[in-house]
């Protein structure tokens, strides 16, 4: 496999690939390389945030009474949004370092498809983690679990859908968001299927539970069936309509392949996806296409704000003094972990990108990395006042940021890549032609130096 | 060339050009002498429940379907016989009895699409409901008539798909002074400098690079220009009563800016609408009655246009959680001072004569407001940017 196939996997898989990293995998053939991260990846493991002060006080509550004293409620309230950060900053922790890349890759990408938040962490973490069981397992499965964790059954409204009085939200998210998408579906179908999600509920402490008295038990008209459906039974027949399949697989390929899609890749997709929904299969068929290595699809997708971040930090480790302050940078970037703007989630592509977001990703790896310093000396010239340069800037933004960045670590990894080679390993698209020409003008003092220059680039952006 | 500055042209060069234009050329030249329009958007997210905004408190169909989420008549506040506002609106109430209000009813459009995203969507673009469309409305405004980013400015931190054209986009800024401070060093300027025109076309790439040269040019000049204004006025402390205040802030340095968008959120009503709808119609009529003050003490307002939608109504029954779902037909706001039709421009909705779903008829599609907007107020040719010809509503 060639080097920039392997970087190209990697970057759509997970964040980058570091050069020595790279070294070992060279003499790899694809099936090797592509059976390595999906075997790397048959394990599960949870991601959690020690939440035992919350289980006691609602323990301590229910054994006196169902409901929370407002006391109580607050405390809770107070210390959920304490963890939800803590969970943030866990996930992105994840994110940089785990050995499960692609489960990881396809948590963050499910976290975007079943979106949801919720002010409660055991709903929002309990929630997280079904998304990492079965991101790479059976999408039947999957979606039925999802129609019964708590985080949901709250945020769709499924809670308040009752025989009495259907509440459609959750039945037209379904179909419209999470299998089919818009238009695949009537009016009728919304309100007959809203039927048989009715009794949908869940306790305190965030398990299911059927409520049955709740249920409507007379039959519903769906897809043109008609029986005493519940609501796995409108899983089903959902899940055999064709579309459900190039729905979701239309939807992978936008986001680890092309915005383009190429419709012939897409149904080839659906063909094996639509056999029994099973998502590894998917994803080792589509890593293991020819056209998932297409020129055309290398380095022509804008990176996310996390994956910006995440691309940022793996390459060289940065620690904020307050870590909160990546909160803040996903913030100001435009996508704040477990805090996605609406159902929908983000779109995506140029809307991550506005002239708040471009001004400020071209800044951040001066200001994270170097002390917001550029390095901008035509050649020729000696630089030698860099240090003093930079403790300059440092003095005029340090205050906004103050965090440490490890280049010993980047050192260490990009030991054996010679100055002209750097441009391969950071960036995963060919440098605009007038922006070489300018930056050969200037000089590069040092491999650390040029990295600054060429992460400080539109080209950057890309992966 | 496009038709405003064609016929501006024209009609300077030679007084004999184009009769039947003639007339109107010489009332834009005139026009634009005298005062620079501009146009305030609001958006309303989340689908605003029109019926318990403008409320008909005289029909027993709305209380008999809302049975306890209906204003009572005497919470609301009448301006007429039949119809009322919500008690949290008394600030419009103030607008419209000096006669800055027009409430025009029943806006939708055919066959109308219930969830958020893609209603939202289609009133963003203007496109047929059954049509996709990559660009907004405000952005083929742009393409078509715009000069730079900053002729259309979003205050918040994304950009709305209202505001993206095919060529052009506007610009989204909060604060004018940290995105320039973000844009201002060598570097960037001089790979600004080295780029020219092929390479900006460039997909993904090229639209990075033209992102980062506009957001230069345009963070330099709003923050240099609107540094030179501030205001006294109080508005409500909170998000959108800050989008407000800054596009007064940006209006009142008279920054070359045509078209201002704002978005208030959280109009998902499935359950307890009461106190939501309560709160955030308060935040949006209080933010409004600082923003129209605050112009008008900066004779700025006689030139402002402030359009309000929401992407649908709801339906017309509570449900269970007493909240509402997801619905179609809904009420528009304009307010300005030199409204053709103040007040109560159409009936509100029938209430005895819904679609299959228990939904509100349209009777006025939202495209022929865009339309009237467009060419009354912006002056320029609404058909280029609805990419269709709409009959045209006479409320300015």
């Amino acid at each position: 496999m060639k080097p920039k196939h392997i970087q190209h996997l990697y970057r759509r898989v997970g964040f980058g690939l570091l050069p020595d990293q790279l070294q070992t995998l060279l003499k790899k053939s694809k099936a090797h390389i592509v059976d390595g991260l999906v075997e790397a990846s048959k394990t599960v493991t949870p991601l959690r945030v020690d939440t035992s002060e919350i289980e006691a006080v609602f323990s301590g509550n229910m054994m006196v009474t169902k409901k929370l004293s407002p006391e109580s409620r607050r405390k809770i309230r107070k210390l959920s949004r304490e963890k939800q950060m803590e969970f943030n900053l866990a996930w992105m922790e994840r994110l940089t370092d785990s050995t499960e890349i692609l489960r990881e890759k396809m948590t963050l990408f499910w976290a975007n498809h079943f979106v949801c938040k919720d002010n409660s962490i055991t709903y929002i973490q309990q929630f997280n983690n079904t998304l990492r069981t079965h991101a790479l397992g059976n999408f039947k499965a999957f979606v039925n679990a999802i129609s019964k964790e708590a985080a949901m059954v709250k945020y769709l409204n499924t809670k308040q859908n009752r025989k009495q009085n259907p509440n459609e939200n959750f039945a037209r998210e379904l179909m419209e968001l999470f299998t089919l998408g818009e238009g695949h579906y009537t009016e009728t179908d919304i309100k007959e299927s809203a039927k048989a999600f009715t009794g949908y509920s869940h306790n305190l402490r965030g398990e299911f539970v059927f409520r049955k008295r709740q249920h409507d038990e007379s039959d519903k008209t769906f897809f043109g069936k008609a029986g005493n459906f519940s609501g796995e039974d409108i899983v089903d027949i959902i899940l055999k309509q064709k579309q459900c399949a190039t729905f979701i697989c239309g939807k992978i390929y936008r986001y680890f392949v092309n915005e383009n899609v190429d419709e012939n890749h897409v149904n080839a997709m659906a063909n094996v996806f639509y056999r029994n929904y099973n998502i590894e299969t998917l994803m080792r068929y589509m890593l293991m296409s020819d056209w998932f290595y297409d020129k055309k699809n290398i380095g022509v997708k804008i990176k996310s704000p996390i994956e910006f971040l995440v691309g940022l930090k793996s390459t060289v480790p940065i620690t904020f003094k307050n870590p909160k302050q990546w909160l803040y940078m996903q913030k100001l970037l435009g996508q704040i972990l477990l805090n996605p703007p609406n159902v929908a989630g983000w779109k995506g592509g140029k809307q991550w990108i506005d002239s708040n977001t471009i001004v400020l990703r071209l800044k951040l790896p001066s200001l994270l990395l170097n002390s917001a310093y550029i390095s901008k000396v035509k050649t020729g010239k000696a630089d030698a006042k860099i240090d003093f340069k930079k403790a300059v800037f440092n003095k005029k933004y340090g205050k906004r940021f103050k965090a440490d960045a490890n280049w010993s670590y980047f050192n260490s990894h990009f030991k054996n890549v010679k100055m002209s080679e750097l441009e391969t390993h950071l960036l995963a698209c060919k440098i605009n032609d007038n922006t070489k020409a300018y930056l050969r003008t200037l000089d590069k003092p040092s491999k650390q130096e040029y990295s600054i220059q060429l992460m400080s680039l539109p080209e950057y952006q890309m992966c | 060339m496009d038709r405003r500055k064609f016929l501006k042209q024209s009609s300077l060069a030679s007084s004999l050009f184009l009769v039947p234009s003639f007339v109107r050329a010489f009332e834009e030249v005139a026009s634009s002498k005298l005062g620079y329009k501009r146009l305030v958007i609001i958006q309303l997210s989340g689908g605003n429940d029109g019926l318990n905004t403008v409320i008909p408190f005289r029909n027993d169909l709305y209380y008999k379907n809302r049975p306890t989420l209906g204003i009572s008549k005497s919470n609301t506040i009448k301006i007429n016989d039949d119809v009322g506002l919500h008690p949290s609106l008394k600030p419009l109430k103030q607008l419209y009895d000096k006669g800055y209000l027009s409430i025009i009813n029943n806006v939708g459009y055919p066959n109308p699409v219930r969830s958020h995203f893609r209603s939202m969507d289609i009133w963003q673009t203007a496109t047929d409901s059954n049509k996709y469309s990559q660009s907004g409305w405000i952005g083929r405004y742009l393409d078509h008539y715009g000069t730079h980013p900053h002729s259309a400015i979003e205050v918040d931190e994304k950009l709305s798909l209202a505001m993206k054209g095919e060529t052009l986009n506007a610009l989204a800024t909060q604060d004018a002074k940290s995105l320039y401070n973000l844009s201002r060093d060598p570097y960037f300027k001089n790979l600004a400098k080295h780029q020219n025109d092929t390479h900006l076309s460039e997909h993904n790439l090229g639209y990075l690079y033209k992102s980062m040269i506009a957001a230069q040019s345009s963070a330099q000049y709003i923050f240099e220009t609107s540094k030179t204004v501030s205001t006294k006025k109080e508005y409500p402390n909170n998000k959108f009563g800050k989008q407000m205040k800054t596009t007064a802030q940006f209006i009142n340095s008279h920054l070359q800016t045509k078209v201002f968008y704002t978005a208030l959120d959280g109009f998902d009503t499935h359950v307890n609408q009461l106190n939501t709808q309560k709160r955030l119609l308060g935040i949006y009529a209080k933010s409004v009655e600082a923003f129209v003050d605050d112009l008008r003490a900066h004779n700025t307002f006689k030139d402002t246009l402030i359009l309000t939608f929401s992407e649908f109504g709801r339906r017309v029954s509570q449900n269970a959680s007493i909240g509402t779902d997801h619905g179609t037909a809904n009420n528009i706001f304009v307010i300005g001072e030199n409204l053709k039709r103040q007040g109560i421009y159409n009936n509100v909705a029938s209430l005895n004569d819904l679609d299959d779903n228990g939904d509100l008829k349209f009777e006025i599609d939202f495209r022929t407001i865009y339309a009237t907007v467009l060419d009354k107020w912006l002056e320029v040719d609404d058909k280029k940017v609805l990419n269709k010809s709409f009959k045209q509503l006479d409320f300015i």
